[in-house]
């Protein structure tokens, strides 16, 4: 190993030790317990009677994890990108926009959505739709407040993002490409967009594993069945029956196994691309 | 994938906090469980009792989610407490749960002078430590302040399924009320059944919280018992045989009731506040709650509708009662003691039930208290709203064991949610 090999892997470590210590210590305890080997009654077993017993209930959660988590995150990464544009015309009130919504916890973002889209909510209100006629956009059965509410906070995540390489060099290469003759649509897609892909595809990626792994929006603003895999796994993980636990850690574990797949997807396509080096 | 050189050492890493996981979780697992027998408060007298708290400071713990509640506690109970020599600490929890678990753990060190001195305490925490032997028993017996409660009073003999065994002292006593608004309900349901019919007939009107929600699981224990014909024929504990024969009905009528419900029963509120909020918004016309003192001030803040009034139904509700237990690693069982009679005291049962303090109903039998303090009860400001206790209570049964919870709560999860 050379010297430099040795000093930039010190450099990393005070990261990387913590994070491993948690993040390992915690997926690996999830996955002892859903494996019947860290049982809070009884004696240890290897066994995979967790997973079996929530049955199809994992499947239809899991389907509806993965679509929540797709169209949020499509609807953020477009509506992101389309704000962060505005940052070449020299307009600064979508990034204070942006900058502020980043700012608002989810929590709140979903009591919010809920006030105002709710089928009492201050929209129907306004239109004077509450004795029926509003669509069922808070638990609902299309899950669309939940869709909206990531779209809203994580766009604004990636516009911030995505503006910061906007900021940089794509503004010279688009000049360059105008003088030339390029028109807006030209510039955009042969100059903007290749610039900003890996900005958008990490973004995208860390919008995805957290849409998956959140929880406090799906359980404000959806309903109660099929419920997302973080919902199952709180649910019963608050259970007053203390055998659930085991199944809360499998519901955990499946919800970790996607992330941790479109994770390393997303890294896997950062790392072959030419602008990441 | 990853080339070769980027995953060797992460791995390793995952691997050492895999096996640190592992070998404390196998750690945790193998403790050496604390025996279960529960310790037995010392045969004193009262007045030795009394004469040992002096001085003495009791930390009460208690779920700190109830402004009311910390109020009362805070500047009606501690004053009282003061003057019996006793200083009363609350300390609040987010879940009763906290107070348990902290005295498994001191039970499990062996520790014999703990945090935890007092715990206002009901249903399953007091089983899960009945089971461990986390509360000291054989001692509300010789509280003088006993004397006013009804010995027969099946709420106060049996918590959720579980004897109290003088293992905790009554505080007060809470209701499963059905809620409506009269402005859109002219002829009011009498009975479940009724409600049931009503429900049918308007469309869309009714629904209840999905278990496990607390509410709502209430409401499906009520409707198994009124699909089953009645208390006497629900055994009090659970077993699987009895469940299997009794809860398909109970299901197959929920089944029925569905399309009738708020959004076609294809969806159900999550929480008894989702239930709340659409009670207030007119989006149904009736709500449920287990904690009906707060209604008139719902009402009085226009949060509800105005003409918000309770629904008795013939054959009674479910009631409870809560209790203040003393944790067997506690030092100070004698002042604690001495806090739980005070809390039992006339006096502070009516000031804790005045709808301005607390609104809690009392634990007290009041045809065994002295004319005057009955007539002080019979005093109480009456609200629109809210009837008194004997009213609302008429018909009361004790709740099911902690033990049916679950299985209701999976099977309508299966049966009534899924179905549809």
């Amino acid at each position: 190993m050379s010297q430099r090999k040795v000093r930039s892997t010190l450099w990393v470590l005070p990261a990387v030790i913590p994070v491993l210590l948690v993040v390992g210590g915690g997926l690996g305890a999830a996955l002892l317990q859903s494996l019947g080997l860290m049982p809070l009654v009884g004696r240890p077993a290897l066994t995979l009677d967790a997973y079996s017993a929530l049955g199809g209930d994992l499947w239809s959660s899991l389907a509806l994890t993965l679509a929540v988590a797709t169209v949020s995150t499509l609807l953020a990464t477009f509506i992101g990108l389309a704000a962060a544009s505005t940052v070449l015309s020299g307009n600064r009130t979508v990034l204070i926009a942006a900058a502020l919504t980043l700012a608002v916890p989810h929590l709140i973002g979903a009591a919010a959505m809920g006030l105002l889209l709710a089928d009492s909510g201050l929209l129907p209100r306004v239109f004077g739709l509450t004795d029926g006629g509003w669509s069922e956009l808070v638990g609902g059965r299309w899950w669309i407040a939940v869709a909206l509410e990531y779209a809203w906070k994580e766009s604004a995540f990636v516009a911030i993002v995505v503006a910061g390489t906007l900021a940089t060099r794509v503004a010279g290469f688009d000049e360059t490409a105008a003088t030339l003759g390029a028109g807006r649509w030209a510039r955009f897609r042969l100059v903007t967009l290749p610039l900003l892909r890996p900005a958008l595809a990490a973004s995208a990626a860390i919008t995805f594993t957290y849409t998956v792994g959140s929880y406090e929006v799906a359980r404000i603003l959806g309903r109660p069945y099929p419920e997302p895999l973080s919902v199952m796994a709180i649910r019963l993980f608050t259970s007053i029956d203390l055998a659930a636990r085991p199944q809360a850690a499998a519901a955990a574990m499946v919800a970790a196994a996607l992330a941790i797949v479109v994770a390393a997807v997303a890294l896997n396509y950062l790392r072959r691309s030419a602008v990441w080096k | 994938m990853f080339s070769r050189s980027h995953t060797r050492r992460p791995r390793k890493y995952a691997f050492a906090a895999l096996v640190v996981a592992a070998s404390v979780g196998l750690v945790l697992s193998s403790c050496a469980a604390p025996s279960s027998d529960a310790p037995v408060a010392e045969e004193l007298s009262w007045s030795e009792i009394e004469q040992q708290a002096q001085g003495k400071t009791v930390s009460l713990w208690m779920y700190g989610g109830d402004e009311q509640g910390n109020t009362y506690v805070d500047n009606v109970l501690t004053p009282a407490a003061a003057a019996a020599g006793v200083t009363l600490r609350r300390v609040p929890v987010e879940s009763t749960t906290d107070a348990v678990n902290r005295i498994l753990s001191e039970r499990q060190a062996g520790v014999t002078d703990g945090e935890v001195d007092l715990v206002w305490v009901n249903g399953a925490n007091f089983g899960t430590g009945q089971q461990a032997g986390a509360w000291l028993c054989n001692w509300t017996q010789h509280l003088p302040n006993m004397e006013y409660t009804d010995p027969e009073d099946p709420l106060l003999s049996s918590d959720f399924g579980t004897p109290v065994n003088n293992c905790e002292a009554p505080w007060h006593k809470a209701q499963f009320t059905l809620v409506y608004n009269s402005a859109a309900i002219a002829d009011p349901p009498r009975t479940l059944d009724e409600v049931f019919d009503w429900a049918e007939a308007n469309p869309g009107r009714f629904t209840y919280p999905a278990p496990p929600d607390f509410t709502g699981s209430v409401f499906v224990r009520e409707a198994l018992v009124n699909q089953s014909g009645g208390v006497d024929k629900v055994p009090a504990q659970f077993d699987q045989d009895t469940y299997d024969s009794l809860a398909p009905a109970v299901f197959d009528r929920l089944n029925a009731l569905a399309p009738s419900l708020w959004r076609g029963g294809t969806t159900y509120p999550q929480s008894s506040s989702e239930l709340d909020d659409l009670y207030a918004g007119g989006q149904v016309d009736m709500t449920m709650t287990y904690g009906p003192a707060t209604l008139p001030q719902l009402v009085a803040d226009g949060t509800y509708p105005p003409e918000t009034r309770i629904l008795t139904l013939d054959e009674g509700t479910v009631g409870n009662a809560s209790f203040l237990a003393i944790p067997s690693t506690s030092g100070e069982s004698a002042a604690a003691q001495v806090v739980a009679n005070i809390a039992l005291s006339p006096e502070q049962q009516l000031a804790k039930s005045e709808p301005d303090v607390w609104g809690q109903f009392t634990v007290l039998d009041t045809s065994r208290l002295t004319p005057e303090v009955r007539a002080q009860f019979e005093a109480l400001p009456a609200s629109p709203v809210l009837p008194p206790y004997e009213e609302l209570s008429a018909n009361a049964h004790p709740e099911l064991a902690a033990g049916w919870v679950t299985p209701l709560d999976e099977g309508w999860r299966r049966s009534v949610l899924a179905g549809q």
